[in-house]
């Protein structure tokens, strides 16, 4: 037990080790794409909060992002000083995560699906039609990010920064009695209805807990970018999200970060030598459900399991 | 807004309702029987649309173009049932995770083959007037639409009903083990039941390309309607469908004129109120 911890730890340490070296051996096209794959990976990790927790699989996260990027991106353009800022961005994000929680809270399996499927469609489409608010197709510019990470190196570190405690918060809160609760009520609402918890209560705190970190990833990709428009919270955003935690691994901690990468690499990178990158994506989706049901992560957790155990049988896992 | 606007008005709102009962129907009757939410039905539609356009362009005949578009929808129907959905029949998220990257690959390949431009149909000769309804002269094509749409729900109405391709299906739909043990190649019934929702979702893609535009994007557009379609009227019923086409194409009919910028919300909010009172939908089932 003690070597794997020391392996886990000494694996943090190499992990946070080359996130703080990035910028400097990196050319700075690189370290943005791991901005994005950070920021990427946080949106996903809201949709893991769900769905690997709770079993709720949510296609309009990109709407949940939607709130606290349009927030920012508002009240920027506003000439609201940052902390003004940011109480919209959050008051926003509130307030979808709510609606959505409200919806969805008697739902589960494909109506919960459906539903936020539809209410992602919905978000952008407001953010289509609302012009007046959100300058429509044209979007909005003249977002600039807050002074001291106005550099794209202090963005890239803060971005990882902030995922990084989002990571540990998510990890925590899976561990906790809440996150316990959660899986109770994947493995059988009933049951946890006889022992005495309000279904609609818990799905409803969890929607507005993953809402709040969904609405931060919308946050930094409106500074990330310093434009906001539609297309970045429009139905292929919630997918690719949903995408980035099924061949990622369901569930999994680190899933959402390894879905990420090989979105963002997918559609960024790959996108220069190949321009059909959705087709490869719809592609690998496919695959992993047909074949690697967990992922990849989950995949991987497996077989290090499978092959831990071979020496010692008769120890349960 | 007088009463010859309010008329015209919901007229548009009926015959929009009319394609997305041309589309929800299929969506929802693969749902009732299969369970599965198929969430590359916009993409069909998208794809036979296409198609249909393309079959319009070389032949110039437009009872051509809907037939081709309705068969190319059913093969790409059929391929994915046959050789993707049925490795996880029963598993509600695996079937629909499937369908969303059917559709990712459907839309890019649509847009691969066809472009990124608006593609049209020009409406035949023969359905390009108006036909005069009292005060308010109304395009001919809309009303055939219309129709269509209405005969397209009887005779799905009176299949499922009154045939024993019927009997067949509800038998698969209330209880497959029974059916299955009484001799019905209940896997065939779902293979044929799904290719039939395909086809219906290009023939709509067909008839769209003559009242709206196709274009990239459309495809989740008119998915979002068939999802608030099927979730207002009930998942799994055909009777759901027809009342809630109607009722949302005439809201968002209704609301594109009074409410332009909130137009899409409107659309939604119907929504949002029956799942507060009834989560299962007007004519749903109730699900556990």
């Amino acid at each position: 037990m003690i070597t794997v911890r020391l392996a886990k730890a000494a694996a943090a340490a190499v992990a946070v080790a080359a996130v703080v070296a990035a910028p400097y051996v990196l050319p700075s096209y690189v370290v943005s794409l791991l901005t994005l794959g950070f920021i990427a990976a946080l949106l996903a990790g809201s949709v893991n909060l769900l769905a690997g927790q709770a079993g709720l699989v949510s296609l309009g996260h990109a709407g949940l992002a939607a709130a606290g990027a349009y927030g920012v991106a508002w009240a920027t353009v506003q000439g609201l000083p940052l902390p003004a800022t940011l109480g919209v961005a959050g008051a926003l994000t509130l307030a979808v995560s709510v609606l959505y929680a409200l919806t969805t809270m008697r739902t589960s399996g494909i109506v919960f699906l459906m539903i936020t499927l539809a209410l992602g469609i919905t978000v952008f489409g407001l953010a289509v039609k609302l012009s007046s608010v959100t300058g429509g197709q044209n979007g909005l510019t003249g977002i600039r990010r807050p002074e001291p990470i106005g550099e794209w190196w202090q963005f890239y570190f803060f971005t990882a920064a902030v995922y990084g405690v989002c990571l540990l918060a998510m990890a925590a809160m899976a561990r906790s009695p809440f996150g316990l609760t959660l899986r109770g009520v994947r493995e059988s609402q009933s049951r946890m209805i006889s022992l005495g918890y309000s279904v609609r209560a818990v799905k409803f705190t969890a929607m507005v807990v993953s809402g709040g970190f969904a609405g931060l990833a919308g946050v930094l990709l409106a500074w990330n970018s310093e434009f906001m428009s539609p297309s970045a919270v429009s139905f292929p955003r919630s997918a690719l999200a949903v995408v980035m935690v099924i061949v990622g691994g369901t569930g999994t901690l680190l899933g959402p970060l390894v879905g990420a990468a090989i979105v963002v690499a997918t559609e960024y990178w790959l996108s220069s030598y190949l321009e059909r990158w959705p087709t490869v994506l719809g592609v690998a989706l496919i695959l992993v459900v047909l074949f690697a049901p967990r992922g990849i992560v989950g995949g991987l957790e497996g077989l290090a399991g499978t092959l831990a155990q071979r020496p010692r049988r008769k120890e349960k896992s | 807004m007088s009463l010859d606007e309010v008329a015209l008005q919901a007229l548009n709102g009926l015959s929009f309702g009319a394609l997305l009962f041309l589309l929800a129907s299929g969506f929802t009757l693969v749902f009732g029987l299969m369970q599965i939410v198929n969430l590359a039905h916009g993409a069909f539609y998208l794809a036979g649309g296409y198609v249909g356009v393309a079959a319009f362009g070389a032949s110039g005949s437009f009872p051509v173009a809907v037939a081709a578009g309705a068969a190319a929808a059913a093969a790409i129907g059929l391929a994915s049932e046959r050789l993707l959905l049925r490795r996880v029949r029963g598993q509600e998220l695996p079937e629909v995770l499937l369908t969303v990257g059917i559709a990712l690959v459907l839309a890019d390949a649509c847009l691969a083959l066809f472009g990124g431009n608006p593609r049209a149909i020009p409406i035949p000769d023969t359905l390009a007037g108006g036909v005069q309804l009292g005060a308010v002269t109304y395009p001919t094509y809309r009303l055939v639409v219309l129709s269509l749409a209405v005969g397209v729900g009887v005779l799905l109405y009176l299949v499922q009903h009154r045939t024993r391709l019927g009997a067949l299906i509800r038998a698969g739909v209330d209880d497959r083990e029974v059916a299955e043990s009484l001799g019905i190649d209940v896997p065939r019934v779902f293979t044929a039941m799904f290719v039939f929702g395909s086809a219906l979702a290009g023939l709509a893609g067909v008839v769209a390309a003559g009242l709206l535009t196709l274009r990239p994007g459309a495809d989740t557009d008119i998915l979002l309607f068939a999802l608030v379609v099927v979730v207002v009227g009930g998942l799994g019923s055909l009777q759901g469908a027809a009342v809630g086409s109607a009722l949302i194409g005439l809201v968002d009919a209704f609301a594109k004129v009074w409410v332009p910028e909130l137009s899409t919300f409107a659309v939604f909010a119907p929504m949002a109120v029956v799942l507060m009172f009834r989560p299962s939908g007007l004519f749903g089932r109730s699900r556990p």
